[in-house]
């Protein structure tokens, strides 16, 4: 039965067009992304970093470099806005057009309720990653050659793999960034459990990402960093760092998978109390 | 079916629902009446556990709503005014989702569904492209795919047109006759609730202010029309005799306790004066209604 009511969420938010504005925007950027890197200084620029740390640009100038290249930024910038907006959507969306109401006139229990709508969330947050990941990497393939993987983010990674072992950091990179966009998801999926508007819910958690990213940056609290939600959604690059730090991660992972069941059960236990009126 | 027990519903200090206590038993259609903001949309709220009682216990189908749910609704189906659906999805989907909630819904069953409520060609259109009407043959069609032995009505007709009212009528009383559903209506439209209900409730302020039997209604405080050629000294003189206690609108009397309509022509006869017609006056629901709300405002 759980299957079959995930299964009917999953038609629910695959059904909405504005589920697919973060694939489309996603795809959007990528594409403008890659002309760039190809066609002006940007392509330039990095084979003098390259050639600056000694090694041969023309062997590094890859399909896996550039993905990387190339989902830095969306992964900071657009990742957050589309999980928050489908996240924040799944319960406050239903309360205001009122389908809520036909739902909780049937004998679901209002957790199961709303694990099947978290479930229904985390699919679409992995689905988007993936979307994001394998869609980079294979319009990166079609103007770059496949060949070894360079990656540097100042102060985060700095790395030069073969192409075989440069796909399985990617892949693994992957796995960690689904995990930053279903925690982006459930925080917004905390603040839809509330009384509130789908929209209030999403800029509530974006505001609460943003916030943590802001001070996170602040060098007061560089010694507090650990307390930031956003210093440990950094995880996912250090897999690019040589050799990867894994303690860390693993300790990152924990901490953000705390995070997602924290703002699972608040917004359980928000919703549970909760009175649905027309 | 239905036990509401002193039933208390309090919104930030206000009052919605104050000490409510009524029952329902199988087989009958209730009505529960009062104006906006009286209370009834909450307390069908806390018969689906959507709206947790301040005090009080509701209990559908012998079961506690707030200890039990998942037993008192499982054979519970609700339709609400305005009903909403996913309508970037087909109905049949629609179908499919919301049984799922309750339990494993073969496709014969949605299909013997759809087909009874009279969407079958419509199903798998989108319901962004339904009709009013349709929407509403929807709502019904939900609540009937887990074979409910209860439906709760809350203001079904709202926003149908005088066609899709007369059909919205026609169908609660075919389920109720050939499903033998007992059926929770609450309604604005007073006719309605007339024509349907065996009894009913009024709400006032969130407060019961009468519960009883629709006939009873009819009945209660009857008034006796007259026709005659001169009502004020037929009033006088029935007034004189203690035969009568009141008089509206120079066409009504309302007998004193224990006296009849024969007496009173008796009377008016044996003074001389011309009797053209005396009748027992039905009250319907909607004057008794008014009455009850706003005393003096009823039509008749």
């Amino acid at each position: 039965m759980f299957l079959a009511q995930l299964k009917n969420e999953l038609w629910k938010l695959f059904g909405k067009k504005r589920t697919y504005i973060g694939f489309g925007a996603f795809l959007l950027a990528q594409t403008l992304m890659l002309l760039t890197f190809k066609y002006t200084r940007w392509q330039a620029d990095f084979e003098k970093l390259l050639n600056g740390n000694g090694y041969l640009a023309a062997e590094f100038i890859s399909a896996l470099t550039v993905s990387v290249v190339m989902l830095i930024p969306q992964i900071m910038l657009l990742m957050p806005l589309y999980a928050t907006l489908v996240g924040g959507d799944l319960v406050a969306k239903e309360a205001e057009d009122g389908t809520l109401r036909m739902i909780l006139s049937r004998p679901i229990s209002r957790v199961r309720l709303l694990f099947v709508k978290w479930g229904a969330g985390v699919i679409f947050a992995v689905a988007l990653v993936l979307a994001l990941g394998l869609t980079a990497l294979g319009f990166a393939s079609l103007l770059f050659p496949w060949k070894g993987m360079f990656v540097f983010s100042p102060g985060q990674a700095f790395c030069v793999l073969t192409a075989h072992e440069g796909l399985v950091r990617f892949i693994c990179s992957l796995l960690f960034m689904a995990v930053n966009a279903s925690v982006m998801m459930s925080v917004a999926f905390m603040f839809s459990c509330f009384n509130m508007k789908p929209a209030s819910a999403t800029i509530l958690a974006l505001s609460f990402l943003f916030v943590s990213m802001v001070m996170e940056n602040i060098p007061f609290f560089g010694r507090y960093e650990d307390w930031f939600i956003t210093h440990h959604f950094k995880c996912w690059l250090l897999i690019f760092r040589d050799p990867a730090p894994w303690v860390q991660i693993c300790q990152s992972e924990i901490i953000l998978f705390a995070v997602s069941a924290t703002a699972f059960v608040v917004g359980a236990l928000a919703f549970q109390v909760r009175d649905i009126k027309s | 079916m239905i036990e509401l027990r002193h039933v208390v519903k309090k919104f930030a200090g206000r009052i919605a629902v104050d000490d409510l206590s009524f029952t329902v038993p199988r087989g009958e259609i209730f009505g529960l009446l009062g104006h906006n903001g009286a209370g009834k949309s909450t307390a069908i709220g806390m018969m689906l556990g959507q709206v947790w009682p301040t005090g009080g216990e509701v209990k559908i189908c012998g079961h506690d709503v707030q200890s039990n749910r998942h037993a008192a609704l499982r054979q519970v189906g609700a339709i609400f005014e305005a009903p909403a659906f996913y309508d970037y999805l087909s109905g049949r989907r629609n179908l499919e989702i919301l049984s799922a909630y309750t339990a494993p819904t073969s496709a014969t069953r949605i299909r013997e569904v759809i087909d009874w409520v009279g969407l079958t060609g419509r199903e798998q259109s989108k319901v962004r492209t339904y009709s009013h009407g349709m929407r509403a043959r929807l709502a019904l069609a939900q609540a009937l795919l887990p074979r409910p032995e209860l439906l709760i009505l809350d203001e079904p007709s709202d926003g149908l047109d005088p066609e899709g009212i007369h059909e919205m009528r026609q169908t609660i009383l075919r389920l109720q006759r050939e499903l033998g559903l007992t059926i929770l209506l609450s309604s604005h439209l007073l006719n309605e609730v007339e024509q349907l209900c065996t009894r009913i409730a009024v709400l006032q302020n969130g407060k019961k202010v009468f519960e009883g039997n629709v006939a009873d209604v009819r009945a209660a405080r009857g008034k006796v029309a007259l026709k005659t050629n001169d009502f004020v000294a037929a009033t006088r003189l029935l007034r004189g005799q203690n035969l009568i206690t009141a008089t509206a609108e120079e066409k009504f009397i309302t007998l004193a306790e224990g006296r009849s309509v024969a007496e009173v022509t008796q009377a008016l006869v044996a003074a001389g004066l011309a009797v053209e017609g005396i009748w027992q006056h039905e009250q319907t629901v909607e004057d008794f209604y008014l009455n009850l709300i706003r005393p003096g405002t009823a039509k008749n």
